[in-house]
């Protein structure tokens, strides 16, 4: 007798269930962006917009090839999943985020979803930012927008199969994207809060220095124990007990090492890409950067 | 003696610049890795005198600089000789080269070149000023080349 996997019957039953498979699919990973309404009526502040512009480092990603400190977006950024060219964040209408509203800027912020509805790759950490105030977001908004347009087309991003893991990552977002705000901790000093509220949102410090699970999630239960290199190769090191790693001495000492890196001697912060991020934390204010310092080196 | 030593570095510099690095190369493997971390180390040390000096915990002492940068110029005297390929990994040595510096050797050259001639100047000062002045580009030097040729360390 032969084995009729095969027959009729048996390709209906499994056309239902790869149909039905794609449906759940599909339902699982539609796009969940916030409605206008969802975003609160707020005044801009422009000074706070550029702080967190900076933490962000977003020109570190998003600078134009034409001139390093406009972030016209193109310039290409080597992952291992393929060749991405990080967009125009300057508000010209056509080629940048000129036609975008608030709600739109904050969905791509905060919920990875782009105003097409397309889930944006992680690569552009939304995880992190998911964790700050809306206000915070609309703020860099407001800054981005005063910006002077560059007209400049990014080229679409080099990746296998794109619109598929674009849509797969709505699944990926069920677990990978906690958008918990952050919490203060009465316990600790105002400055400490303000460095963790920067380390663990804008600042997005986790994304790398962070282990990650087999789904590429964060290892929450693992947080700043360090983490695979972005880009595939290496390891970025931990950001834990930096005393008793004998890499700075106190809080104060981290200051110096952000504000001058190796013009001062502090060589631990040039490799990685880690030099490209200690300049972007060099253009803050002093306060803001001894916040980081002492969060950071708090953490055991 | 620092004459000596710029002669030295000349001389890697030239090497360097006919891009007969690799082909001259006398040091090989392993032996490369050491010589270069040896070299390295020395910079740490020059470092770890002058930096102090720099923010002002200790004072200005143009003898301790110079005898801390000749022994950091010869130390790195056969830096031309560094960087064989068969030196870009290591089963028994541990080095945090990227493969960048054989992929980019034009990049690595300059880098070099940068810091040497950063390293000329600073010890061609002799007042505190002058010292003050040349430290930083000397720092930055350093990491011209930490950011895009050396791995984070773990």
């Amino acid at each position: 007798m032969t084995l009729k996997i095969f027959s009729k019957r048996n390709l209906g039953a499994l056309a239902l269930l790869a149909v039905s498979g794609l449906l759940v699919f599909w339902v699982a990973s539609a796009p969940h962006p916030f409605s206008a309404a969802d975003i609160p009526a707020h005044t801009a502040n422009l000074e706070n917009g550029k702080l967190l512009y900076n933490i962000g480092g977003c020109i570190s990603c998003h600078a134009s090839e034409a001139d390093a400190a406009v972030p016209a977006g193109g310039k290409p950024f080597t992952t291992p999943i393929g060749v991405l060219y990080p967009p125009n964040l300057t508000p010209d209408p056509e080629t940048g985020l000129g036609k975008w509203s608030n709600v739109d800027f904050v969905n791509a912020m905060q919920k990875g979803v782009h105003p097409d509805g397309a889930h944006l790759i992680p690569a552009f950490p939304y995880t992190s930012y998911a964790h700050m105030n809306v206000e915070d977001v609309l703020d860099i908004k407001a800054y981005l927008d005063g910006l002077p347009p560059v007209k400049n087309a990014t080229k679409p991003h080099e990746v296998i199969a794109l619109p598929i893991i674009r849509r797969g990552l709505g699944l990926w977002q069920w677990i990978g994207l906690d958008d918990a705000k952050f919490i203060a901790d009465a316990k600790q000093s105002a400055s400490w809060n303000r460095g963790a509220y920067f380390v663990g949102g804008p600042g997005h410090c986790s994304e790398c220095h962070t282990p990650r699970t087999i789904f590429m999630t964060s290892d929450t239960s693992k947080m700043f124990q360090g983490g695979p290199h972005p880009d595939g190769k290496g390891k970025v090191p931990s950001l834990r007990d930096l005393v008793g790693r004998g890499r700075y001495k106190d809080p104060k000492d981290l200051v110096l090492a952000f504000q001058n890196g190796e013009e001062l001697g502090y060589d631990k912060m040039s490799s990685g890409g880690m030099g490209e991020v200690r300049k972007n934390i060099a253009r803050l204010p002093e306060a803001d950067i001894a916040a980081i310092a002492e969060y950071v080196m708090s953490l055991r | 003696m620092i004459s000596k030593i710029s002669t030295g570095f000349m001389a890697g510099a030239v090497v360097l610049a006919l891009g007969a690095g690799v082909a001259y190369a006398a040091l090989a493997g392993d032996e490369a890795i050491t010589a270069r971390q040896t070299c390295m180390k020395a910079s740490g040390k020059a470092m770890g005198t002058m930096v102090p000096m720099i923010k002002g915990e200790k004072p200005y002492d143009a003898a301790a600089i110079k005898a801390v940068l000749d022994a950091d110029g010869a130390a790195c005297a056969k830096w031309a000789e560094f960087w064989p390929a068969d030196s870009m990994t290591s089963k028994t040595l541990k080095t945090r080269a990227l493969p960048a510096i054989w992929s980019d050797p034009k990049g690595f050259e300059a880098a070099g070149g940068t810091y040497y001639k950063a390293f000329t100047e600073l010890a061609a000062t002799t007042d505190e000023a002058g010292f003050k002045a040349k430290f930083p580009a000397l720092g930055a030097a350093c990491g011209g080349c930490h950011e895009k040729f050396r791995a984070p360390a773990p």
